[in-house]
């Protein structure tokens, strides 16, 4: 055959022909060396991860709070059944849902029905068991909430289609919610300390049975990182109080956040503060008379103990005179303590993670003897988690805090609201009353604990206060010289027993409980006790 | 020329087709084999979660009180924290216990009175 002889048609076809087969049988076999030789493309995939709706919620120690766990909803197609009244009965006893249910949606026209939402494992073992046709179990979620009802107020509730109802569940939202690429979404760490909320809950639960109390709260705080370690509010979901109606009460209402109270006496701290600042007084040694009443107009102020004549500065504080703490807040006036309460935040709601944000109460017209009452306490309802914010500011050096429910060790104060100087003299006037004072009983061996006692009458629905109502309440800081956590308590309305005399003051009441919570919570929160020589002296 | 490449292409082909198949299965086998895996690793995770869920129930110091009240009959017990390990003394270091303040330390707990659960464990001659 001659070379140069032009191919025909058909051996040019067969040449391209073959000429695209070598290069497709090159392409692949180049492929193949690539997958087998070096790896080519990485086929692995993530590994399966268990989808969640919503988020874990865990306290400050990784102590897990709340959890999606992997459940089944159950659908069946009623047309299948050859006896759908058997089925539906046998369906019934197997998760439990209601007979006559069942039968009336397996009567209807419907092909697909939802027979019960969020069986546990056991109860779909139960349903497989009965060897229905048809049945579907679709995967989804329960929430769940493994210490029970221990801080529901504060956790809260979810929806069965797991949105959030109440607390943190509703208040974090977003935060909460799974990522739309179908990540796993991260814990979300609280600043709760569950093992400081099971003891301040167990002594304010203990309080309030021996006091017999209406309701009672409690809240720790570290007062430079505004953290709150731990809230109560009695009565609260899972009391045995609660099972019956009380009066209406919704045990998820967190009397610490959502409702307002006059304090009495522990609101003086801002009023001896304010004096600080203005320094209306020279001295805590300075001598203010008290006598039997301080008028003022129509008004006559009155203490709810006999006192001296005459009394210090400092034990103005100490026996929480009434009389003395008008004079001082006076010589400042209503403008200026208007706006210092205001300063520290006490007028306006705190905003927290939780969506209940309390406004406080006071008078609209504020003059001397809103000024003087206000001074005690008494005029003015606040959010015991106002107080609890305003009272942290005092004593961490006088700078600003933003109470937090979410875990942040940094020190987190911000501007200066009262000099130094002034948040020191309040600590060491706290500790005062602790070792002189009203709050004797708080006092912990080791711990230097500094506070204030209140005792405040408690408006009826007509506005007049209740005869013999008392709302009692105790502000702790420890240790006194440089406080690291504040511990609030209250009790509302207790009534004196035996053992203290039938008296229902704080100092009987609230202070001894908020030493019992220091003593139990201190050496868990690893403070260190004072040196003990301390310990000795004022043992002795 | 033309056998002899026709030749060498169909010995390519079969070749492709034999290794194709081969990788093919071994594809199929692995991926079966990864699902599996995958879904054991999820049953795992799932049991894991439950697990840790029912831990954090188990462990809860209110049950445990509950059940250590219930079952070994042990009460509340007052305790005062005197002293922490960072203040005692270091070997070496350490001055005479009895000039230190951790001896000189004292404090009192108080007693549940009229507790049945609580019995006389031991005597100290001259208390």
């Amino acid at each position: 055959m001659d070379a140069a002889a032009p191919l025909t048609v058909v051996q040019r076809r067969i040449a391209i022909a073959a000429v695209l087969c070598v290069a497709a049988f090159a392409a692949v076999g180049g492929w193949l060396v690539d997958v087998t030789l070096f790896g080519g493309h990485d086929g692995s995939v993530a590994p399966h991860q268990v989808l969640q709706s919503r988020a874990d919620i865990v306290d400050r120690n990784g102590e897990l709070l709340a959890r999606d766990l992997p459940v089944h909803d159950l659908y069946a197609q009623p047309g299948v059944f050859w006896n759908k009244d058997q089925a539906a009965t046998e369906l019934a006893a197997a998760v439990g849902a209601s007979d006559a249910r069942l039968r009336r949606i397996f009567a209807s026209k419907h092909r697909f029905v939802l027979v019960a939402r969020q069986l546990a494992p056991n109860a779909q073992d139960r349903v497989l068991r009965l060897g229905l046709p048809d049945l579907e179990f679709v995967r989804s979620y329960k929430r769940y909430y493994p210490k029970g009802y221990a801080a529901a107020q504060v956790i809260g509730l979810t929806d069965p289609d797991g949105n959030g109802l109440t607390g943190l569940e509703l208040g974090l939202g977003p935060r909460l919610r799974a990522p739309q690429d179908g990540a796993a979404p991260k814990p979300v760490q609280l600043s709760l300390d569950m093992r400081v909320q099971y003891a301040l809950a167990q002594e304010v639960a203990n309080a309030r049975q021996e006091f017999t109390a209406k309701a009672a709260g409690g809240i720790v705080m570290n007062v430079d990182t505004g953290e709150i370690l731990a809230m109560v509010s009695l009565p609260a979901p899972g009391d045995a109080s609660v099972v019956a109606p009380a009066g209406g009460a919704d045990p998820y209402r967190n009397r610490m956040v959502d409702d307002v109270y006059e304090l009495g006496s522990v609101f003086k701290i801002f009023s001896f503060a304010m004096a600080l600042e203005d320094h209306t007084i020279t001295s805590l040694d300075e001598q203010f008379p008290i006598g039997r009443g301080y008028k003022i107009g129509r008004h006559t102020i009155h203490d709810a103990e006999k006192m001296p004549a005459t009394l210090s500065v400092r034990d103005i504080l100490a026996q929480s005179s009434n009389i003395g703490t008008a004079q001082i807040v006076l010589l400042s006036g209503a403008d200026r303590q208007k706006a210092f309460l205001a300063k520290l935040g006490l007028l306006s709601a705190v905003h927290t993670e939780l969506p209940g944000d309390a406004r406080s109460l006071y008078p609209s017209h504020w003059g001397d003897i809103q000024t003087a009452t206000i001074g005690f306490g008494q005029g003015i309802s606040i959010s015991p988690l106002a107080y609890v914010r305003a009272a942290a500011e005092v004593v961490n050096g006088g700078r600003a805090i933003t109470p937090t429910f979410l875990k942040h060790p940094e020190d987190a104060r911000g501007a200066q609201l009262i000099s130094p100087q002034t948040s020191a003299t309040i600590r060491q006037l706290l500790r005062y009353v602790v070792t002189n004072g009203t709050g004797k009983s708080a006092d912990v061996p080791g711990y230097d604990v500094g506070g204030k006692t209140g005792s405040a009458q408690v408006p009826g629905p007509d506005g007049r206060y209740l005869r013999g109502a008392l709302r009692t309440s105790f502000c702790a800081i420890f240790p006194a010289d440089n406080p690291r956590y504040l511990v609030f308590v209250l009790l509302d309305r207790p009534h004196g027993t035996k053992k203290t005399f039938g008296f229902a003051l704080a100092g009987f009441t609230t202070a001894p409980l908020a030493g019992r919570v220091i003593a139990r919570i201190a050496p868990l929160l690893g403070l260190p006790p004072a040196p003990v020589h301390t310990v000795a002296k004022e043992n002795s | 020329m033309v056998r002899i490449i026709n030749f060498v292409c169909v010995a390519l082909t079969g070749f492709a087709c034999l290794a194709l198949y081969h990788v093919s299965e071994q594809t199929r086998v692995a991926s079966l084999e990864l699902r599996r895996v995958n879904h054991e690793i999820a049953a795992e995770h799932g049991t894991m979660s439950v697990l840790q869920a029912e831990w954090a129930r188990v462990a809860d110091p209110a049950r445990i009180q509950h059940l250590a009240e219930a079952d070994l009959g042990v009460g509340d017990t007052p305790t005062v924290e005197l002293s922490s390990l960072e203040l005692l003394p270091r070997r070496g270091q350490a001055e005479p216990l009895g000039n230190s303040p951790v001896h000189e330390a004292n404090d009192t707990v108080p007693a549940k009175q009229n507790d049945p659960r609580i019995r006389l464990a031991a005597v100290r001659p001259g208390n």
